[in-house]
């Protein structure tokens, strides 16, 4: 989602600027009124590992598409709203400077459309609310807690990704640089925000989950000393939940660290690029549907495929995964070849 | 100058990590701290700093480790850690030595002419301006000793210092803790170095000291060393 | 099998050793000397943010204006010894985006701008090819901007104008703990997908304790690094290194690119060219 210079006027990057000037102010202003010395390295730190975690992307079958994970809800339910946002600006900041992902002056937007709504919105309108309500009150008190982390982080990373789109679309369109109607470009984003709101919702979850099993004192607006910490049961169950909602959701999503565009590109892009969903190892016609034909062809196609997505280093082009698809079953088969090789090597041996 | 008197620590209720420990540490002395993981020792460094609270009392240099005094205790402790990165924060080794100099209120030249001073006293000039992500593991450990003894702490904890290194690193770290003439405690599984660096050992075993004293005799007494599940350093074993 | 599993841990380690590689290259460029290195880095953050401030603010037809401001980036890696091509490496990342919001501009906006003889072009292509360029021209400025000055040098700058020392403290620390964390997450990807062959990714039951057991092990590192930190005596505010004042050249530097680009902006120059060409 990050935008470049390119796509804001100046008028649009100064006022984005501004907004997100005035939202790192307060933010600012609230961690010095907390004083708290160790808040520093603890938000640089943790600031530092979500970065790195965005780099493992999270592919959503069937589309092509994949999304990383923001970061930004799971960044407030450790840190709070504002310690998180500083956190995003900074990791936005270091993205901009030294991975030219976001451009210079719109790093304003991109503060506001990634860090602002997953930071702010998502943590006060959806984190805090549900943490502190009385939900599945008639259930024991620390599956409950469960559950709303779940469905908080869910929700959460969901409405956020979409007003993050929704103003990606908005500041383009004020800017005057696509003539792609409104409505039109609207269409192309939402969706597509919806799915990688999805998995990013799952994958916040499950690592609060995690976080909420082991160290729930981490987490902000989890009552520790209600929950009766000794007791524990059941991560099964909640994996059982996840796997429920999970299920529900993809059909079984699963994680790639693949190096796939991510969901503002693809949305733009549409699956254009030839090839892409065969080396994505999906059939696209036969995803989802349960045909012998498919089966077949699925089977047929684990026994071939060497692996779906990878090119030569950095070419996300589909004549890059072409070239590496050959290149890589040229290298199979001389693996194989010397295989075949050892294999005698060794009987040769054994028959002394 | 650092004195341990029934101090008992528990994580949890009931789950006693350190129990009613007693030592005292006089001005100068080198200290190994050993013992099997999980006897409590990082721990004991840790209450030292005031990092966790404790029963009993700890004091250094006569002042209790408590609330209102620990910025002066920690004023006269160092404390290198396992691992160096979690101690250099800093952008490059030079910012990094002048960020404690700076925060006792020296000035700029003062404080970087004390870097230069230390760090020529540890041969390591070429080091100054470098990046700290850049350094190599054995430069990165040399560094973040150099970080410790510009600020002329009074006592210096050392976390394994030589873990992951090469024996010539090893070798350099050993000599340079052996020219430190301030009171050491090092934390360590490798009894060789502490057996080169340290005249006096204490080891822990499940929370309590199991023995204390001359490292030349603990440090030989294999039967000793066995039942605590560690083993005789090993230029002292014979095959 | 064993071959996927290579090939397995080159796709799942690649894109954060690469990484990697990208921040130390960018260090190295850093650490070089040149006019341009030795500008005060607050003459130098200004004049890249006026350069792409005017550079987009071209009009979306004003290909001819637009494409003089092609100068400023040109020299100043001229003059800074950094190789342009470095830098294009990076447009893989800028381009597609921009790209793909300008391709369909020529579809939607088919009235005719420019013909030359036969061939016509219509307002959608040449906005096109303005934005691209707008995308191309601004990330090379800043791109000369980061390759030619130190982070440490940036935030010292950003003190100098008053951005709060919270913000800049906080991007100098996670700065320094990106490559740390990277290559622990590099070395667990690798650990995970050798005793996972076969696999295309984490299994979504791993997803939690993946990132979980990383997560919860930096908070005990910024537990050290908060008692290191306390042990040599810090109370909250940092002390950044000095920047030198700046010079008078490096101000005039500023001012006279700030006008150049202004003037660019408001004068068509390579209209003005090409008629004192044609004239000629």
């Amino acid at each position: 989602m990050h935008m470049a210079d390119a796509l804001l006027a100046p008028a649009v990057a100064a006022t984005m600027y501004v907004a997100s000037g005035a939202a790192t102010g307060i933010s600012i202003n609230k961690i010095r009124k907390e004083d708290d010395s160790k808040k520093i390295p603890t938000m640089a730190v943790t600031a530092a590992l979500v970065f790195a975690g965005q780099m493992i992307n999270y592919t959503i079958p069937g589309t092509g598409s994949s999304g990383h994970m923001c970061g930004g809800m799971l960044l407030s339910a450790l840190l709070g709203p504002e310690a998180g946002f500083l956190s995003m600006v900074v990791i936005l900041a270091i993205q901009c400077l030294f991975f030219a992902d976001g451009g210079l002056m719109a790093l304003g937007a991109n503060c506001w459309n990634m860090a602002f709504y997953g930071c702010f919105v998502g943590y006060y309108l959806i984190w805090k609310p549900i943490m502190r309500s009385k939900w599945f009150g008639g259930m024991e008190k620390k599956a409950a807690a469960r559950l709303k982390i779940m469905i908080a982080s869910i929700l959460g990373c969901v409405l956020t990704l979409q007003l993050g789109a929704f103003s990606v679309v908005l500041e383009t369109t004020l800017s005057g640089i696509t003539e792609l109607p409104f409505k039109a470009f609207l269409l192309l984003m939402q969706p597509i925000h919806l799915a990688i709101g999805l998995v990013e919702g799952l994958v916040t979850s499950a690592v609060l989950l995690f976080v909420f099993e082991s160290r729930p004192e981490l987490l902000g607006e989890v009552d520790c000393d209600n929950l009766g910490l000794t007791q524990k049961r059941s991560l099964k169950t909640t994996l059982v939940i996840l796997a429920v909602v999970v299920a529900l959701v993809g059909g079984g999503l699963s994680l790639f660290a693949s190096s796939n565009p991510d969901g503002l590109e693809w949305a733009l892009f549409g699956n254009a690029e030839a090839g892409y969903s065969e080396n994505m190892g999906l059939d696209e016609d036969d995803f989802g549907i349960k045909s012998d034909a498919a089966d077949k062809a699925e089977e047929i196609q684990e026994g071939i495929a060497i692996l779906p997505d990878y090119g030569f280093k950095d070419s996300d082009s589909a004549a890059g995964t072409t070239v590496s698809g050959l290149v890589g079953s040229a290298a199979v088969a001389v693996f194989t070849l010397l295989l075949c090789m050892l294999g005698r090597f060794f009987k040769h041996r054994k028959a002394k | 100058m650092i004195r341990f008197d029934h101090v008992s620590i528990e994580y949890e209720k009931g789950k006693r990590v350190l129990d009613d420990i007693s030592f005292e540490i006089r001005d100068g002395e080198s200290v190994g701290l050993i013992g099997a993981n999980g006897a409590g020792k990082s721990t004991v460094m840790k209450s030292l700093l005031g990092l966790i609270p404790h029963e009993g009392s700890i004091t250094v240099d006569g002042l209790e480790v408590y609330k209102e005094n620990l910025s002066q205790v920690r004023k006269k402790l160092g404390l290198v850690l396992q691992n160096s990165d979690n101690q250099m924060f800093m952008p490059t080794v030079l910012e990094d030595i002048m960020f404690g100099l700076l925060n006792y209120g020296m000035s700029r030249e003062e404080a970087e002419k004390k870097a230069d001073g230390i760090l020529s006293k540890l041969g390591l000039e070429d080091l100054k301006y470098r990046h700290n992500h850049k350094l190599s593991g054995g430069e990165k450990r040399m560094a973040a000793i150099a970080t410790v003894l510009a600020m002329e702490p009074d006592a210096v904890l050392m976390d394994e210092p030589t873990s992951a290194l090469d024996p010539y690193n090893r070798r350099i770290i050993i000599d340079t803790i052996r020219g430190m003439n301030i009171t050491k405690i090092i934390t360590s599984h490798d009894l060789d170095m502490i057996m080169d660096t340290c005249s006096r050992v204490i080891l822990l075993s499940g929370g309590r000291v199991a023995a204390d004293g001359d490292a030349d005799v603990i440090l030989r007494d294999k039967e000793l060393l066995e039942s605590k599940r560690l083993e005789l350093p090993l230029s002292l074993q014979t095959r | 099998m064993i071959m996927t599993c290579f090939v397995l841990l080159y796709t799942g380690m690649e894109k954060i050793d690469a990484a990697v590689a990208e921040l130390r290259e960018m260090d190295d460029l850093a650490a070089l000397e040149s006019p341009v290195h030795s500008l005060h880095p607050l003459a130098k953050l200004l004049t890249t943010f006026i350069y792409i401030f005017v550079t987009v603010s071209f009009d979306k037809y004003d290909l001819s204006g637009l494409i003089v401001m092609l100068v400023y980036p040109v020299l100043m890696f001229q003059a800074s010894g950094i190789k342009m091509s470095t830098c294009f490496y990076k447009l893989r990342i800028v381009l597609p985006l921009v790209c793909a919001v300008g391709l369909f501009n020529p579809f939607f906006d088919k009235a005719p701008m420019l013909s030359i003889g036969a061939l016509t072009v219509s307002g959608g292509v040449i906005s096109m090819i303005t934005l691209m360029m707008k995308g191309v021209f601004s990330l090379m400025a800043s791109f000369i901007f980061v390759s030619t000055t130190s982070l440490d040098a940036i935030c010292a700058a950003l003190r100098k104008i008053h951005i709060p020392s919270v913000i800049v403290t906080l991007l100098l620390l996670t700065f320094r703990y990106v490559t740390v964390m990277m290559e622990e997450v590099s070395v667990m990807t690798t650990a995970y997908m050798l005793r996972a062959p076969g696999q295309k990714g984490i299994n979504y039951k791993a997803w939690g304790s993946f990132l979980g057991q990383l997560l919860l092990r930096s908070m005990d590192r910024s537990e050290e690094l908060y008692s290191s930190m306390l042990l040599r005596g810090f109370n909250g505010e940092f002390s950044y290194a000095d920047v030198p004042k700046g010079r008078l050249a490096d101000w005039l530097f500023t001012i006279a690119a700030s006008v150049l680009f202004f003037v660019f902006r408001y004068v068509n120059v390579a209209e003005l060219l090409g008629n004192i060409i044609m004239r000629g």
